[in-house]
């Protein structure tokens, strides 16, 4: 009884430290550069066969939803294929579209972000692919998935769920992947992604899809953490664009003479 | 020097057996393989190469050297070399790489990744020689500043 007690003091003494102790951040201000600090460069820690990436989760793929993935050749993971015999869109500088943009999927410095907050829209860029989405957050409601054209990176509204910023999202283009691994979609995809700064310095984000065309059940990511980069935005834009002439000419040059093709100068 | 890597080695020694020694150093899978090009290479082996520079291309995804091998009848085979790091990587090492560090006519030397497709003439750099001067390809790479002194 007496343990109970002093547990029940240090409870109260710890909650009121931690009442009095004033935040130094805002938690709904999510702006800023972030840098992905979570090792998975994928949706979720599914087994790669890498050291950076090995995981355990299983894909819920339904019958469907495997064939789709056979025929998707990635360059990464255990079915990795020579990318001159390959068909990852990042190969020939495809849109690489939502979520696959969140998962920063690249190291450092490019594995970066960064998010501008405005009336009515949170903006995100992205370093890698130099590409951007917006996110609507005026109060308008998130149109019906079949009355919505496709797009790479989909239609977004947000809003505050205390303080967990909650993005929701129909109408993806099926021609991108979740990751490198080369995890299809459906055009009927819907997906929610929760961000929630945990302190100054760190961002969470976790992703949840609910395909049934492709996946037997909501499947949720790992949680991506990402630190903010405070140097970053007095550093010159990197514009690391994919540019399709030079990457063709690096395929036709490089990539696919390494895979056994023949070169074309 | 020649050690056990036999296959795309072996496809080229016609034109440049000389040029090309092949040693087995065991690298480790690099995570800075933006596109997949790992898959491409046999990344536990690296072979050798001396060559003239003829082209340098400094862009992204991959930097990339283009360089003509001769042979000892004077055969001349035209290879490519990758690099990982992207340029602005490359440039953050500051050891002064620029679209100008190559130029056609330089003289170079590889350490590289062989392919995996047999007669492919395209390796993956690992440790590159500039007119007899080490510059790094990575970050700790030859010729990096705090690098391991001795590899010249």
């Amino acid at each position: 009884m007496r343990s109970v007690a002093i547990a029940a003091i240090a409870a109260a003494s710890a909650w009121t430290v931690s009442a009095q102790a004033p935040r130094d951040f805002d938690p709904r201000d999510l702006s800023g550069h972030w840098n992905r600090t979570s090792r998975f460069q994928t949706f979720s820690n599914v087994w790669s066969g890498q050291g950076l990436t090995q995981g355990t989760a299983e894909a819920p793929l339904t019958e469907a939803g495997k064939a789709r993935f056979e025929k998707n050749k990635p360059g990464y993971g255990p079915r990795a294929v020579p990318p001159a015999v390959g068909n990852d869109p990042m190969g020939t500088c495809d849109p690489l579209g939502i979520p696959r943009l969140l998962n920063t999927e690249v190291i450092s410095p490019h594995q970066t972000m960064e998010i501008v907050q405005v009336p009515g829209r949170m903006i995100q860029f992205f370093e890698w692919h130099h590409d951007w989405r917006e996110v609507f957050t005026d109060g308008r409601q998130l149109p019906p998935a079949d009355e919505v054209d496709p797009n790479w990176n989909g239609t977004s509204i947000g809003r505050w769920d205390g303080d967990v910023f909650v993005v929701a999202s129909v109408g993806f283009d099926d021609r991108t992947w979740l990751d490198k691994f080369g995890y299809p979609h459906s055009e009927s995809m819907r997906l929610e992604e929760r961000y929630r700064r945990r302190d100054r310095d760190t961002l969470e984000l976790t992703m949840t899809l609910t395909d049934p065309e492709i996946y037997t059940r909501p499947w949720v990511s790992d949680t991506k953490m990402f630190r903010i980069d405070r140097e970053k935005s007095k550093r010159w834009d990197e514009q690391i664009y994919c540019v399709p002439t030079e990457e063709y000419k690096f395929n036709q040059r490089v990539r696919d003479v390494a895979g056994g093709k023949e070169a074309k100068q | 020097m020649r050690a056990a890597y036999t296959g795309a080695d072996m496809a080229h020694r016609d034109s440049c057996s000389l040029p090309v020694l092949a040693a087995l150093l065991g690298t480790a899978l690099s995570a800075m393989a933006h596109h997949g090009s790992n898959v491409s290479y046999h990344t536990d082996q690296t072979m050798t190469i001396a060559g003239t520079v003829t082209e340098w291309e400094f862009i992204n995804p991959h930097p990339q050297i283009y360089f003509d091998v001769k042979n000892e009848t004077g055969d001349i085979a035209h290879w490519a070399a990758e690099l990982l790091p992207t340029p602005s990587m490359m440039r953050n090492m500051k050891v002064g790489w620029t679209r100008t560090t190559l130029k056609p006519g330089d003289q170079i030397v590889l350490v590289c990744n062989p392919p995996r497709a047999q007669g492919a003439k395209a390796c993956l750099a690992k440790e590159l020689k500039i007119n007899g001067k080490d510059w790094p390809v990575a970050p700790g790479g030859a010729g990096a500043p705090g690098a391991a002194k001795g590899k010249q």
